[in-house]
């Protein structure tokens, strides 16, 4: 019974995705095809998957651009104010390597995954619109799917420990 | 009613008093509100500071900064061939003025002309790029004024014109197109026939958009009369682009200088007004005007090749091109063989996101105080250009603080030497 309500609390969880999405000094590409992902052509929200961009009500966090200096301590905080369970989603080559400006004169502090713990990354500068749909739909709802049952884990852990 | 401001530190805490310059007295301040930098309209970090009392703005400040990566040092040293696409990625919206106006810069430099089948693709992607900004410019004000329809409707549109670019350069954006001498690739006749099928359809769109933004008394009753920039403003925060052509300054388009469009006869739009709905209207204008001169540019496309080898020399060059946003400069120096030696960007967005702070107290709400800079078609990530670091404590400053740490950095020079 209490599997079958945490399957449940899954699978709506799954359904209903809110996502904020923050440019951590990126060049802008990604954020407009992030955008464009709203559009009838590729229609993210037919997915449940709504923009919201409020940290404190959404789910996931896109994150595109390297992660410049005065971006550091802010995105810590954000990503602190997003309510667990949470995923991060790094989009363009500048999120997951610094990309093109992870060179010598340049002032970011590398990839994203260095300062938040990332579940996916999408490659590319800028990704098409459609890896960012398939990245999001496919990653994402599985992670808050198992979610119930991760926790439950851990907090057996817990009391058992 | 003319106010000055005084003190710093426009945020919750901070001294800031506005003061009405005409009768001296003090104008009272209810609130401070601080929106971004990450918040609902904003695609870009940027934080604006409002002061008001009740719903009325009466004081406005911009903290930009938060974008900053370097791209200019990052540049220093590089070949040409490496530093184009550091340019494209100035800007993700308007990238390939960026990259145009680079290339433009070194092919300045060098011996030769460039081939003239090239340049002319260069301003036909140009054009596209611009339609696709300016409805990229409109939907973000649209959706700012919470009409949602008019957002996706103009995103919809957009995406036509990706897919002409794509058609084109093989990208939807960041292209890479541009080289010294020419351009990457040739088209074909049927691409081009292609490209034109689909803007005959955006050309539909985009009249249809243009009347409903003049007729909606929705649309109006937001936009008539809000956020006006006077030619005063103009003149006083350099204002470029659409928005000051928006106020009656048509002479603002630098692609009067550029090659290329004098032989399409090309003559810049303007309207009067100058307020939120005039520079929504200036941007569907230019569209057309854009479908017109890519129609023109097929028609007039020479033959030949489209790439030239040419030799750069090198030196000191200041090159302009009119980017979506308005005029974008850049000042480089090249060593002989294209190898830069430093550059010096200056995008459009930094006067237009300026003249905010004087155009937004007077905004009879703080909903739209945010139409107007989003009316204002700001790109955060054109600007950084630099930001300013205390040393001694290892802390990046941010507006406020940083005016007054270089106002005293130029005394104590000045007053040493
Ligand atoms: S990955 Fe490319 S397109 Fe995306 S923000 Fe970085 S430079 Fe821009």
């Amino acid at each position: 019974m209490r599997s079958l309500l945490k399957r449940l609390k899954g699978f709506v969880r799954s359904r209903s995705i809110h996502v904020t999405v923050v440019n951590t000094g990126g060049c802008n590409g990604c954020d407009i095809e992030i955008l464009a992902c709203y559009t009838y052509r590729y229609d993210l929200e037919q997915y449940g998957i709504y923009y919201h961009n409020n940290p404190r009500k959404s789910d996931v966090l896109i994150v595109t651009g390297p992660v410049t200096y005065q971006w550091r301590e802010k995105l810590e905080r954000l990503y602190r104010k997003v309510p667990e369970p949470k995923a991060v989603v790094a989009v363009g080559a500048c999120a997951c390597s610094g990309g093109i400006f992870n060179q010598e004169g340049g002032r970011v502090c590398g990839p994203v995954r260095e300062i938040i713990p990332v579940d996916a990354e999408v490659p590319g500068c800028p990704p098409r619109p459609e890896e960012i749909v398939s990245a999001i739909v496919e990653v994402v709802p599985r992670l808050f799917r198992a979610w119930e049952f991760r926790r439950g884990s851990e907090h057996g852990a817990e009391a058992g420990g | 009613m003319e106010r000055r401001r005084e003190g710093r530190d426009a945020s919750p805490r901070g001294n800031v008093r506005v003061v009405d310059v005409e009768t001296g007295e003090e104008v009272p301040i209810s609130h401070k509100v601080p929106v971004g930098p990450n918040h609902p309209i904003l695609k870009e970090p940027l934080r604006i500071k409002l002061a008001v009392r009740g719903e009325e703005v009466v004081d406005c400040k911009v903290e930009m900064g938060y974008c900053h990566r370097g791209i200019e040092r990052i540049m220093e040293g590089m070949p040409w061939q490496k530093a184009a696409f550091l340019a494209e990625r100035v800007c993700g919206i308007c990238s390939h003025a960026h990259n145009m106006c680079f290339i433009g810069g070194v092919e300045r430099t060098a011996e030769g002309e460039p081939a003239p089948r090239g340049l002319f693709l260069r301003v036909l992607v140009q054009e596209l790029d611009r339609i696709q900004s300016h409805l990229i410019a409109n939907a973000a004000y649209f959706y700012s004024i919470e009409h949602e329809t008019m957002f996706v409707w103009n995103m919809n549109t957009r995406e036509r014109v990706l897919d002409c670019i794509e058609e084109i350069t093989g990208n939807r954006i960041l292209t890479g197109w541009n080289v010294v001498g020419g351009v990457r690739v040739d088209v074909t006749e049927d691409q081009l026939e292609r490209v034109l099928e689909t803007l005959e359809k955006v050309e539909e769109d985009v009249k249809a958009y243009r009347r409903i933004a003049q007729t909606d008394p929705l649309i109006k009753l937001r936009s008539r009369g809000v956020g006006v920039i006077t030619k005063e403003h103009v003149r006083r925060y350099r204002v470029v682009g659409p928005q000051a052509r928006a106020s009656g300054v048509p002479e603002s388009d630098m692609r009067l200088q550029e090659p290329v469009y004098p032989e399409l006869g090309f003559k810049p739009v303007s309207r009067k007004r100058g307020d939120n709905l005039a520079r929504i209207l200036v941007r569907y204008d230019e569209c057309l005007q854009s479908i017109d001169l890519i129609e023109r540019i097929v028609d007039e496309l020479p033959e030949g090749e489209h790439r030239r080898e040419l030799e750069i020399r090198g030196g000191h060059v200041d090159h302009r091109v009119e980017a979506p946003r308005g005029e974008l400069v850049y000042d480089m120096e090249l060593t002989q063989g294209g190898v830069v030696r430093r550059v010096t960007i200056r995008t459009p967005s930094v006067p237009n996101i300026r003249v905010l702070e004087a155009i937004a107290p007077g905004a009879p709400t703080i909903a739209d105080a945010v139409a107007v800079y989003a009316s204002l078609d700001p790109c955060v990530a054109c600007n950084e250009r630099f930001v300013i670091v205390d040393r001694d404590r290892g802390e990046i400053l941010y507006e406020g603080r940083a005016r007054e740490v270089m106002r005293e950095c130029s005394r104590t020079t000045s007053g040493r030497s």
